[in-house]
């Protein structure tokens, strides 16, 4: 599933991604009702760390730069390229699922960057979660401290539980999920928005 | 539904034997020795006598309709020879042999055997490649040690459940020194037919065991464990080592989520989704046990602690609050009529801040007097006292007097006794009376963080 794909289905569970459109062909550009700056990436299944592949292009500001900036995707992936609205924020994290073998599918939290990355800094919880679950994976980590506001960067923590517990009644209802990442997902002060997601279905 | 493998009226000996080095012989000795009661029938084609037991030459010729325990200690090609005759007569077996499942393909054929067969007659299996069972009350004990060198626990509060055999009958012998007592101790082996998940749920509805323990290494089924775990966890505590805590376990590697998630993170979270205390080492496993077994939950973050030597309480101070290896626990602010009272009337020696330092200078009945103050103290939510017969006014009596706290205070309470050979003994007094007493400071301040910790999962519970 592509990362277009994905976001749809998340976007049907009440889940926040940026505004969006696919484009399949530049003719879809003319029309395109979306706020500046953008950003553009490649859409397609076969590509999980666009980033690495420079799929990504950030920071679009006007009409003529998103032109060529699909173009040089299309040419070169030979795939759509969702262009989005982007956002900004200080604080990123990272949700994600995973199907353990002896207990089934659970849903980890951590924040984004070096936190999971160098420190591991995550939390589990076992498939379906409650608020307290919701609650608790938020103090389970070390950097919790930036999740109750730090240098006068705040987090809506409230929004947070509730995209943790959407995610666990999604994956509820879609079994088939074999695992998933939504990563970053960026922290406002007032509510967050899913910025990259990748979803495995088990075939 | 375990009642007739733990409490059996009749056992038989598959494979017994007249040599004293066998286990076939070693299980009949532990029989004769540990007052088992019920009736013993030693199964061996030679005939004769072991110990002063009629042996029968086969399962067939022993004269009742079902044996409630038949324990097999021959060789795993042997054990499957003859588990179609013991499966018809027995409710369960165990088979002690190592030789199935663990050793690939072949071994895992004979375990279905031993399934298929069991199935057929409505026979339960423990095992096989199992030391088995000890349940000091009825006598029971398949284990094979050598008796000088190693002693088994007496009865107790403790349901021991143990995916490890010898780490299990290592973790029993190393605490009889403190004379902590177990109701029972099951060793799953290659659990082919019975798991960790049937004994939790037969030890929580059990009235006996006030705790149930356990050494896993894999679950069986995590959600089935779940399942249960909420409910008796309810009821009483559990208390798991979970071992093999590097292995990664998540198939989708190719996401973030997989590569972070091993399956140990897994079951931390699964642990508090079903109010599950987890235990990192077996010393721990233990303390930890008897903590949640004769004490009570903590209810607030406020330590009072009471202690004769000053340092004793500086240290303890700092594993309370501080950020390096502290507990994340608060020391209680004494009341000001906690503090009058001391002052005034109990300890005017003392130091009556938190913690109390009563000094050398301490009686048993200057104890007795600190204890009532903190104990009608609202700004306490736990005691710690430290019990340290070094000095000359303290006395054996401060045992009872701790121990009169203990029962009939409101406040719960721990017990820390740090010294030799008497404090020892005074450890096993208060163990015989059902208190939690640790001889290391670090020991007996992680026994309130559990107590805390239990008060939490009751919250959790409770909740959802």
């Amino acid at each position: 599933m592509n990362e277009y794909e994905a976001k749809k289905m998340l976007k049907r569970y009440g889940i926040n991604v940026p505004r969006g459109e696919l484009i399949e062909d530049l003719s879809q550009l003319k029309s395109l009702d979306l706020s500046y700056p953008l950003v553009a990436k490649v859409a397609s299944e076969n590509i999980l760390h666009k980033t690495d592949v420079g799929g990504v292009i950030l920071g679009i500001s006007d009409g003529e730069e998103l032109r060529s900036s699909v173009e040089k995707l299309m040419n070169k992936f030979k795939a759509p390229v969702l262009v989005e609205e982007m956002l900004k924020g200080e604080i990123e994290a990272i949700i994600g699922v995973l199907r353990d073998p002896s207990f089934g599918h659970a849903i980890m939290f951590g924040l984004g960057g070096i936190f999971t990355e160098i420190f591991k800094d995550v939390t589990f919880r076992v498939i379906p979660i409650n608020r307290k679950d919701a609650e608790s994976m938020l103090e389970d980590i070390k950097g919790r401290k930036i999740l109750e506001g730090y240098r006068g960067i705040r987090v809506d923590r409230e929004s947070l539980i509730d995209l943790l517990l959407k995610v666990s009644k999604f994956v509820e209802r879609n079994p088939q999920i074999e695992g998933m990442d939504l990563n970053p997902v960026l922290l406002m002060e007032d509510g967050y928005a899913v910025l990259d997601a990748k979803i495995i279905i088990k075939r | 539904m375990f009642e007739r493998l733990l409490n059996p009226e009749s056992i038989a000996v598959i494979g017994a034997s007249s040599n004293p080095k066998k286990i076939g012989y070693v299980v009949l000795e532990n029989l004769k020795n540990n007052g088992y009661r019920g009736m013993v029938y030693p199964v061996n084609p030679k005939g004769g006598e072991i110990l002063g037991f009629r042996v029968y030459p086969s399962i067939e010729n022993v004269p009742e309709e079902r044996i409630d325990l038949s324990i097999i200690t021959l060789p795993a090609e042997l054990t499957v020879d003859i588990i179609e005759d013991v499966a018809k007569k027995s409710r369960f077996i165990i088979p002690i042999a190592g030789g199935f499942g663990e050793l690939g393909d072949e071994g895992k054929e004979r375990e279905m055997k031993l399934l298929e067969a069991a199935r057929r007659y409505g026979a339960r299996i423990i095992g096989p490649n199992t030391v088995g069972i000890y349940v000091p009350s009825t006598g029971v004990n398949t284990a094979l040690v050598v008796p000088e060198r190693s002693r088994f626990p007496k009865d107790g509060d403790i349901a021991f459940i143990t995916q490890s055999g010898a780490l299990g009958l290592l973790t029993m012998d190393s605490v009889t020194m403190y004379d902590v007592g177990f109701s029972a101790f099951i060793n799953l082996g290659n659990r082919v037919d019975v798991s960790e998940n049937e004994l939790l749920e037969y030890f929580g509805n059990e009235n006996k065991s006030k705790v149930v323990i356990l050494y896993i290494e894999s679950f069986r089924d995590g959600r089935e464990f779940m399942r249960i775990a909420r409910e008796v966890s309810m009821k009483k505590p559990i208390v798991v080592l979970k071992a093999g805590r590097t292995a990664r376990g998540g198939r989708a590697a190719s996401l973030h989520t997989g590569a972070l998630g091993g399956s140990d993170a897994v079951a931390d979270g699964a642990f508090k989704q079903c109010g599950v205390i987890r235990a990192y080492d077996e010393v721990e496993l233990v303390d930890y046990a008897r903590a949640l077994a004769y004490g009570k939950p903590i209810k607030g973050d406020r330590i009072a602690v009471v202690t004769s030597a000053g340092g004793v309480g500086v240290v303890t101070t700092d594993y309370v609050e501080s950020e390096v290896r502290g507990i994340g626990m608060k020391m209680a602010e004494l009341s000001k009529e906690t503090k009058r009272k001391l002052r005034e009337e109990v300890v005017p020696f003392a130091s009556v801040e938190n913690p109390v330092d009563m000094t050398a200078q301490a009686s048993d009945e200057d104890y007795d007097g600190v204890l009532a103050a903190l104990n009608d103290d609202p700004n306490v939510d736990a005691i710690l006292v430290y019990a340290l017969f070094q000095t000359p006014l303290i006395s054996e009596k401060l045992v009872d007097i701790i121990t009169k706290w203990h029962r009939e205070g409101d406040k719960p309470l721990v017990v820390g006794t740090i010294g030799s050979d008497f404090a020892l003994e005074m450890m096993r007094r208060f163990e015989r009376n059902r208190v939690p007493v640790y001889p290391t400071i670090e020991r007996s301040v992680k026994a309130v963080r559990v107590l805390r910790e239990r008060a939490k999962i009751l919250e959790y519970m409770e909740g959802s």
